[in-house]
C-alpha cells in the first residue's frame, strides 16, 4: 500500500519532471500541431497535401534555422542577426544570375559568390560581437537591421544590368522580387523527388540539408567543435584549457553567417523567387523560435532541435490557415504565428537558469 | 607653464566632449550637408520642426523612466502606443469628438497600459540583464495579441458600430480609421502664428509639464528607489529597496506615458493606421532619443529636445537630399532608414564595450587590492 | 490608519478618472446636423420652403440654402444651438430666428427639416435620424495590410 503510493508519486513527479525538462510552451506547441493534424480529415482537408506541403517549407527553411547552431554552442547567443547571412546570399544570387549562369550551375555558382562575403561579414561580426560579450542578441538584431537597410540603398545602386533582374523602364535598380525560372527553381527539389499518391518528398532539398546538417554533427565532433562548446557552455573552463575564446566565437559567427547565406538560397530555390530589399527584415525571428520550439535553449543546441524545432514550427504555419479557414472561415494563421513564434522566444530568454551567465 | 597645462587640460576636455557627444556630433554634420542639398527653405523647416516636436516630444519623454531604473532603451513602449490605439479606436466609435474625446482615450487608456506594462515588467523582472532584446520581443508579442482583439475580437465580441471603422465582413477595423473629428484639436486650441511658424502652445504646455513631472518624480522616493536600482540592484536590495516592484513600476509608468504620447501624437496626424501606427513607433523614438545623446544608462530631458530636432531635421532633409544626389527619392528614404538603424547599433555597441571596460577595470583593481593584501 | 487612508486617495483617483471620463462622454459626443431645405407634408398638408436660408452655428455661417437643397454641420454635445437667416420670397425681407435644439444622444446624424420647424411643428415630425445609404462600392473586401515594416512618416 505505502509503496504504491511511492511509486504513484515518483511517477507524478517524474511527469512533472519529464513536463518541465520538455517545456510547458513546447508541450502546448507540439499538442496543438497534433490537433491540427488529427482534425485536417474531418474537416476536410487533404491530409497527405498537408504533409506535403509541411515537409516542402520544411525543406525550405531549415538550413536557415541551422544556421543558429554554431552561434548557440559558442555561446553567443542567438543570432539575431541572421539578416546579415541572408544579405550575403542575396548577393551571391544576384551576382550570380548577372553573370549570366543558369540552371543547377547558377544555384553552385550562388553559393560560391556568397561565400566570401559572408566570410568576410561574419569576420567583421564576429569581431563586434567579441567586444560586446553579454549584450549580443540586442546587438545583433541591430546590426542585421542596419545590414538590410543599408543594402536597400545598394540594390538601388549597384551597376545590375540583367533585364531578368532590374526595373524595365529605369533600366536600373533591382526589382524587389526576381523569378528564379531558367535559374536555380526548384533544382534541389525536383531532384530526387518522391512521390507516393499525394505524399511529394522534396527530396534533394532534404538531402543537401540532411548533408549539412552531418557536416554540423561531424564538426562539432571535432577537436574545434568540442571548444566551441566548451567556450559556450563553460568560458572559464574554456580559457583555462587553453583555447583561444575570441578566436573560436568569430569562426562560430562566421559558420553562422555563411549557413545563413546558403539557407536563403535553398529557401529561394523552393520559393522561386528572390526577394530584396525589406524582405529579409523578419526572416531571423521564425528562424529562431524554429529552433527554440525544438527544444534548444539560448546556451545549448543540437541538430535534432533544428529537425524538430523546424518541423513542428512549419508545420504550425501550414496547418492553421488552412485548418482554420475550414472550420471557422477565419484566417488567424498570421497572428498565430506572431503569438506562438515570439512567445516562445520570450519563454526562452526568462528562463531562470539561463539568465545568469 | 601652467597657462600651458591649461590648455591641454582644456584640449583633452574638448577631446573627451566630443567623444561623448559623437552621436549629435554625427547628425549635426549630416544635417549640415543635407540641409543646402534638399533646398528647404528655412520657415518650412522650421515649422516642420515645430510639428513635429510637439507630435513626437511626449512619446519619447516615456522612455525616460525605465532608463533611470537601469531597465536600458524600453522597446515596450509599443505596449502603450497599442493601448492608446485600442482606446482611440473605441472612442472614435463612439463618436465623442475633439477635447473631450482625447481625453477619454487617455482615461480608456490608462487600465489598458496599466496591465500590459504590469506584464511587461513582469516578464522584464525574469529575464535580467538582457531587458532590452527581451522588452523588444514582448513589443512583438504583444503585437500579435494586439492583432488577435484588433483583427477578430472588434466588431465580434467588443461593439464596435460604424462601417466606416469596422471591415465590410463584419469583424476588425479597417486599415486606417479616421480621426478627423478630433485631428490637431490640442495642437490648434490656443495655437500661434509667429512669422508664419504655427506653435501649438497647448501641446508645448502638456509637454512642458509632464517634463516637470518628471523632475519632480527623480527627487521623490519613488525616483530615489529607482536611481538606487538603476546604479546597482543588489545594493539597493540592501538598502531595502523592493528592487522587482520599483522596477515594474517604472515600465507601467513609461507605458502609460507611452500610451498618453501616441494619442497626442495620433490626435496630430489625424487618422490612425491601424496595424503598422504603433510597429515602428518604438524604433524611431529610440532613434531620436540616441540622436540627442543619451545612451543606454543615461538620458537626460535636454537629451530628448535635442534629439527630437536633429532625429526630424534628418528625416525631413534626407529623402530630398538623397533625390538631388541619385535622381531617386527611396535613396533617401532608405538611407534615413539605415541611419536611424545604425544610430541605435552604434549607441549599443558604444554602451557595452563601456561596460565591458569598467567591468575589467574593476577586475583590476580587486586584482591588486589582493596583491597588496596577500603582501 | 495610514494605510487605510492611501487605500481612500487610491479609490478617490479612481472614482474621479471615471467621473472625468463620464463627463467626457456626455459632453463630448459628436453629432452631424443635415438642414434640409425642402418640401414637407403634414397632415395633408404640403409647406413648400422658403426661398434661401442661412443658416449660422456658433456665429459661422455654414450652409447658404435655397428650396431643396440640403447643408451639413457638426455639433459636439447635445444642446445645439443656431441661427437661421430666412428669406420667403425672392427679394423678400430676410427674418432671423434662433433655435435651441436637443439631440438625441444616440443618433449620429440628424436630418431637421427647416419648413418644418419654421412653421413649429412637433419635433417628431421636424427631426429624423439620418441613415447612410451603403453604396456598392462599400462591400469590397480590403486587404488588410498587417507588415510589421512600413516606410512611413513621422
Amino acid at each position: 500500500m505505502s509503496e504504491n503510493v511511492w511509486t504513484s508519486k515518483s511517477l507524478s513527479d517524474r511527469l512533472r519532471g519529464a513536463v518541465a525538462s520538455f517545456g510547458l510552451p513546447r508541450l502546448i506547441i507540439a499538442g496543438f500541431l497534433l490537433l491540427l493534424f488529427i482534425m485536417a480529415p474531418f474537416v476536410g482537408v487533404n491530409f497527405f497535401t498537408q504533409i506535403t506541403n509541411t515537409l516542402n517549407r520544411f525543406s525550405w527553411n531549415a538550413v536557415m534555422v541551422l544556421a543558429m547552431v554554431p552561434m548557440v554552442h559558442s555561446g553567443c547567443g542567438l543570432n539575431f542577426g541572421l539578416p546579415l547571412g541572408i544579405v550575403s546570399g542575396l548577393l551571391g544570387a544576384t551576382m550570380s544570375i548577372e553573370f549570366g549562369f543558369t540552371g543547377a550551375m547558377s544555384f553552385v555558382m550562388a553559393i560560391v559568390l556568397a561565400t566570401p562575403f559572408a566570410v568576410v561579414l561574419g569576420l567583421g561580426y564576429g569581431w563586434l560581437l567579441n567586444r560586446i560579450k553579454g549584450g549580443e542578441m540586442m546587438i545583433a538584431t541591430y546590426v542585421g537591421f542596419s545590414a538590410v537597410a543599408f543594402m536597400c540603398i545598394l540594390w538601388l545602386l549597384l551597376p545590375f544590368k540583367s533585364p531578368n533582374m532590374v526595373w524595365g523602364l529605369a533600366g536600373k535598380g533591382l526589382r524587389t522580387t526576381i523569378s528564379l525560372e531558367g535559374y536555380y527553381d526548384k533544382v534541389l527539389a525536383n531532384f530526387l523527388q518522391v512521390r507516393i499518391g499525394d505524399l511529394v518528398i522534396p527530396g534533394g532539398t532534404i538531402l543537401f540539408f540532411a548533408l549539412l546538417a552531418f557536416a554540423m554533427w561531424a564538426f562539432l565532433h571535432t577537436k574545434t567543435g568540442t571548444a566551441m562548446t566548451a567556450v559556450g557552455s563553460n568560458p572559464t573552463f574554456a580559457r583555462a584549457s587553453g583555447i583561444n575564446i575570441d578566436k573560436i566565437r568569430i569562426l562560430s559567427v562566421v559558420m553562422s553567417t555563411w549557413l545563413a547565406a546558403v539557407g536563403i538560397l535553398v529557401y529561394q530555390q523552393g520559393f522561386g523567387f528572390v526577394q530584396l530589399y525589406m524582405a529579409p527584415f523578419y526572416m531571423a525571428l521564425p528562424a529562431v523560435s524554429a529552433i527554440l520550439i525544438g527544444g534548444a535553449t539560448v546556451n545549448k543546441a543540437s541538430i535534432t532541435n533544428v529537425v524538430i524545432g523546424t518541423f513542428l514550427f512549419q508545420g504550425i504555419v501550414t496547418m492553421t490557415p488552412t485548418v482554420m479557414n475550414s472550420m471557422i472561415h477565419m484566417d488567424m494563421s498570421e497572428v498565430i504565428r506572431i503569438i506562438v513564434s515570439n512567445g516562445m522566444i520570450l519563454y526562452a530568454l526568462t528562463r531562470k537558469s539561463e539568465a545568469i551567465r | 607653464m601652467s597657462t600651458k597645462n591649461q590648455t591641454a587640460s582644456f584640449g583633452a576636455k574638448l577631446g573627451r566632449l566630443a567623444r561623448d557627444n559623437s552621436v549629435p556630433i554625427m547628425f549635426i554634420l549630416i544635417c549640415a550637408v543635407c540641409i543646402p542639398l534638399a533646398g528647404f527653405s528655412g520657415g518650412y523647416l522650421l515649422n516642420e520642426i515645430i510639428t513635429r516636436m510637439g507630435r513626437n516630444t511626449f512619446l519619447i519623454l516615456s522612455l525616460l523612466i525605465p532608463i533611470m531604473a537601469g531597465m536600458g532603451l524600453n522597446f515596450g513602449m509599443t505596449l502603450g502606443a497599442m493601448a492608446g490605439e485600442i482606446a482611440l479606436i473605441l472612442t472614435a466609435d463612439w463618436q465623442i469628438w475633439g477635447i473631450p474625446g482625447v481625453v477619454l482615450s487617455m482615461i480608456l487608456s490608462i487600465p489598458l497600459s496599466v496591465g500590459l506594462g504590469l506584464l511587461c515588467g513582469k516578464i522584464l523582472n525574469m529575464a535580467k540583464g538582457r531587458e532590452m532584446v527581451t522588452s523588444y520581443i514582448v513589443s512583438y508579442f504583444i503585437n500579435g495579441v494586439y492583432q488577435l482583439v484588433v483583427l477578430y475580437m472588434m466588431g465580434s465580441i467588443i461593439p464596435i458600430a460604424h462601417s466606416s471603422i469596422k471591415l465590410p465582413r463584419g469583424y476588425g477595423i479597417r486599415n486606417t480609421v479616421s480621426l478627423l473629428n478630433m485631428r490637431q484639436c490640442i495642437d490648434n486650441l490656443w495655437a500661434i502664428r509667429v512669422g508664419g511658424v504655427k506653435i501649438p502652445v497647448l501641446t508645448f504646455l502638456i509637454i512642458a509639464l509632464l517634463c516637470l513631472v518628471i523632475l519632480w518624480f527623480r527627487k521623490t522616493k519613488l525616483g530615489q528607489d529607482m536611481r538606487a536600482v538603476g546604479q546597482d540592484m543588489n545594493v539597493a536590495r540592501d538598502a531595502g529597496v523592493d528592487v522587482e516592484r520599483t522596477r515594474i513600476i517604472s515600465i507601467v509608468i513609461s507605458t502609460v506615458l507611452a500610451g498618453f504620447g501616441m494619442i497626442l501624437y495620433l490626435q496630430n496626424m489625424g487618422n490612425i493606421s491601424t496595424y503598422s501606427s504603433h510597429s515602428q513607433i518604438g524604433m524611431f523614438c529610440i532613434a531620436a532619443l540616441l540622436v540627442g545623446g543619451a545612451s543606454v544608462d543615461k538620458a537626460s530631458i535636454g537629451n530628448v529636445f535635442l534629439g527630437v530636432s536633429l532625429f526630424h531635421l534628418m528625416f525631413i532633409v534626407a529623402p530630398a537630399a538623397g533625390a538631388k544626389i541619385t535622381g531617386d527619392s527611396m535613396i533617401g528614404e532608405y538611407f534615413r532608414v539605415f541611419v536611424s538603424y545604425g544610430v541605435i547599433t552604434v549607441a549599443l555597441v558604444m554602451y557595452e564595450t563601456k561596460k565591458r571596460r569598467a567591468k575589467a577595470s574593476l577586475g583590476r583593481q580587486l586584482e591588486l587590492e589582493q596583491k597588496g593584501a596577500d603582501k | 490608519m495610514n494605510k487605510s487612508r492611501k487605500w481612500l486617495f487610491r479609490a478617490g483617483a479612481l472614482l474621479l478618472l471615471i467621473l472625468v471620463a463620464l463627463l467626457m462622454l456626455w459632453i463630448g459626443r459628436g453629432h452631424t446636423v443635415y438642414f434640409d431645405n425642402k418640401t414637407i407634408e403634414h397632415q395633408g398638408v404640403e409647406y413648400k420652403p422658403p426661398y434661401k436660408v442661412v443658416v449660422r452655428v456658433n456665429g459661422e455661417q455654414v450652409a447658404k440654402l435655397n428650396a431643396r437643397e440640403r447643408g451639413m454641420a457638426t455639433w459636439i454635445g447635445q444642446n445645439f444651438k443656431m441661427e437661421l437667416e430666412v428669406t420667403w420670397e425672392k427679394k423678400g425681407e430676410a427674418v432671423v430666428r434662433s433655435f435651441t435644439q436637443k439631440l438625441p444622444y444616440n443618433m449620429d446624424g440628424i436630418v431637421l427639416n427647416l419648413p418644418a420647424l419654421l412653421n413649429d411643428f412637433p419635433e417628431e415630425v421636424y427631426l429624423s435620424e439620418f441613415v447612410p445609404v451603403a453604396t456598392e462600392a462599400e462591400e469590397v473586401e480590403e486587404e488588410i495590410i498587417t507588415s510589421e515594416f512600413e516606410l512611413s512618416d513621422l
